[in-house]
């Protein structure tokens, strides 16, 4: 060990961020040095496509679910279908394979005693964490669209679509209202995000952070499916889920995506701001 | 005129449900000293360490480095104070040096160069690249050390440094803590290591169930105490042994003598009821109270005597 004592550290002059700005991207970084970040990228890249070839070398077609049965005769069809799946279990499940490990890992590993004493606040560790989760629920939506949508035009063809009113979509705007039913999926993603946030800082174990957004998703299902629920259908946190049929219809009818939108960013303030409250007043008593 | 504290603590106190982790403890660290912080498991170092660092939240006291108070809020980091309780931790799927970068951009004041230079300081640059999965104990240690230092910081606050390291990494790391304090840093070291402790530390604080029950310098400590050590050889160490006084510790010690701890009246007067009961003292020579016998003193338990020591089958 030399034992020349350490000069006066300098800020690097490559990289005059923020401290923030510089929060957000190791927080980054540390996801994509992780196997099971990138483990999760690949199925939503490949899952699509897999699920395509699965349906064109069958014989047999999902025709119990929205445009399933149409998958053979237009490629917009596919997106949507995997939209549908995607919907009950799979953005819970991707989304939280992340947001519901990202505050426990740090427990799991040990680590808030070297996180904590730096120079950052609480505050910028939760904002630079929160943001790395919603970035990679984003791409893991992105990735999804596309691939989907990729795997319907390559495998199936760049057909019209029947909409649910009977009514035929041609193919340009056909690719415009799969984009769009997708994004509106985006506020739900997040709502699964946020619960497995909040999962991961109250139970501090990644386990409870990432199964506990999937089986809370799988419920929601199921209480969409339950009669006479009315009104609170429609602000269920899964509610985006299906919220983009009405796009689909003729004439479309959007008060659904902005009934769900408005509901899910309730549930995210909520959630991130008991995760907040939590991790905020915590002590760090214990490795 | 009395320089000001680097860092200072004013009745911090920390429950955890119905047991009192810290009681109302008071601390000032001396700037450009090496300070130690002592007790038995349970004593409340750990807390206390923990609510310097800004981990726990004390339920009541301040903390004020410089003379400005600090909010739990407050990253220490920016005001100059780091280090680590418990083992570093780290993330093992990254490098060293990788590891170290993070922490970096966490005080958003550190360089490549920089990280590079605390690898060397401590020992690790041949392990720069190595993904901190593989590190010893030791290894880790010394990443914990360097970590600390990221920041150069004013006030840097380390739990048992040398845990887990060979005898030149100790050796390593106290230069590196003296040459610290002697640059003007100041150190908060805790330790179950008594030698460590006494060769580093110019201050103790010696905590039991919470609360302070000695701080200030190791030979005041000595001055303070009153007391002495004596080692005798008597014609009857069995009668001497049944002797009954309040204020005298008598226990067989090593080679068949007798270890007496008392004050000089209270001797005196050990020797006088000796002599009155016919043992005669046979050889007599002082000690100096050790550091390990002060400590026992003060935190309640008794040092192992000769006779009590597990013997080899």
């Amino acid at each position: 060990m030399a034992l020349d004592l350490v000069s006066t550290p300098t800020r690097d002059p490559d990289s005059p961020r923020h401290p923030l700005v510089q929060t957000y991207q190791w927080e980054l970084e540390k996801l994509s040095a992780q196997f099971r970040t990138r483990a999760a990228v690949v199925v939503a890249l490949l899952g699509p496509l897999l699920f395509g070839v699965g349906l064109s070398v069958s014989s047999n077609v999902p025709a119990d679910t929205l445009f399933g049965r149409w998958v053979g005769d237009s490629g917009y069809a596919i997106p949507l279908v995997v939209l549908g799946f995607a919907g009950s279990w799979g953005f819970p499940l991707l989304t939280c394979l992340v947001a519901g490990d990202i505050f426990s890992a740090e427990d799991h590993y040990g680590t808030w005693t070297s996180i904590l004493t730096r120079s950052i606040s609480r505050r910028g560790v939760f904002t630079g964490k929160v943001l790395a989760a919603a970035t990679y629920a984003v791409v893991v939506l992105v990735l999804l669209t596309l691939s989907s949508l990729a795997t319907g035009v390559l495998l199936v063809g760049h057909q019209s679509l029947i909409g649910l009113s009977g009514n035929v979509v041609s193919p340009g705007p056909a690719a415009g209202l799969v984009l769009a039913s997708w994004a509106v999926a985006l506020p739900g993603v997040l709502v699964s995000a946020s619960l497995g946030v909040v999962l991961s800082v109250l139970s501090r174990n990644s386990l409870a952070g990432i199964v506990g957004p999937t089986v809370a998703g799988l419920v929601f299902q199921l209480l969409l499916l339950v009669p006479g629920l009315g009104p609170v259908r429609a602000v269920l946190p899964n509610a985006s889920f299906i919220a983009w049929h009405g796009l689909w219809a003729d004439p479309t009818f959007t008060g659904p995506v902005l009934t769900a939108t408005l509901a899910d960013l309730v549930y995210v303030a909520v959630f991130l701001g008991v995760a907040w409250w939590s991790f905020h007043r915590r002590d760090i008593a214990a490795s | 005129m009395t320089a000001s504290p680097a860092l200072s603590a004013e009745r911090l106190s920390k429950r955890y449900g119905s047991r009192t982790a810290v009681d109302a403890v008071s601390l000032q660290l001396t700037r450009g000293a090496i300070h130690g912080l002592l007790g038995p498991n349970g004593a409340g170092k750990t807390t206390m360490l923990r609510m310097l660092l800004g981990l726990v939240r004390p339920d009541a006291g301040t903390v004020q480095v410089d003379g400005a108070v600090l909010g739990q809020d407050v990253p220490r980091g920016r005001r100059g104070v780091a280090g680590f309780v418990d083992a570093p931790s780290f993330y093992p799927y990254l490098t060293a040096s990788r590891n170290l970068e993070l922490l970096s951009a966490w005080d958003g004041a550190a360089s490549h160069a920089r990280v590079e230079e605390l690898l060397d300081l401590v020992g690790l640059a041949g392990r720069a690249q190595s993904k901190v999965r593989g590190f010893s104990t030791g290894m880790r240690q010394r990443l914990g050390l360097a970590a600390a230092l990221i920041s150069d910081p004013a006030v840097i606050i380390v739990d048992e440094p040398t845990s887990g390291l060979d005898p030149a990494g100790v050796r390593d790391v106290h230069a590196l803590l003296l040459a610290m304090a002697a640059s003007g840093r100041t150190v908060l070291l805790s330790s179950h290591d008594l030698d460590e402790v006494e060769r580093l530390c110019t201050d103790v604080t010696v905590l039991r169930h919470g609360s302070v029950v000695y701080s200030g310098g190791i030979q005041a400590l000595r001055a303070q105490t009153g007391r002495r050590m004596w080692r005798l050889q008597t014609s009857d160490n069995d009668q001497a042994l049944l002797l009954d006084h309040p204020h005298v510790v008598i226990e067989p010690g090593a080679g068949g003598a007798l270890q007496v701890a008392a004050s000089q009246s209270d001797f005196d007067d050990l020797l006088l009821a000796l002599a009155a009961r016919r043992v005669v003292v046979r050889e007599l020579s002082r000690e100096e109270l050790s550091f390990e016998t002060l400590y026992f003193q003060l935190t309640g338990d008794s040092l192992p005597s000769a006779a009590e020591e597990p013997a080899w089958p």
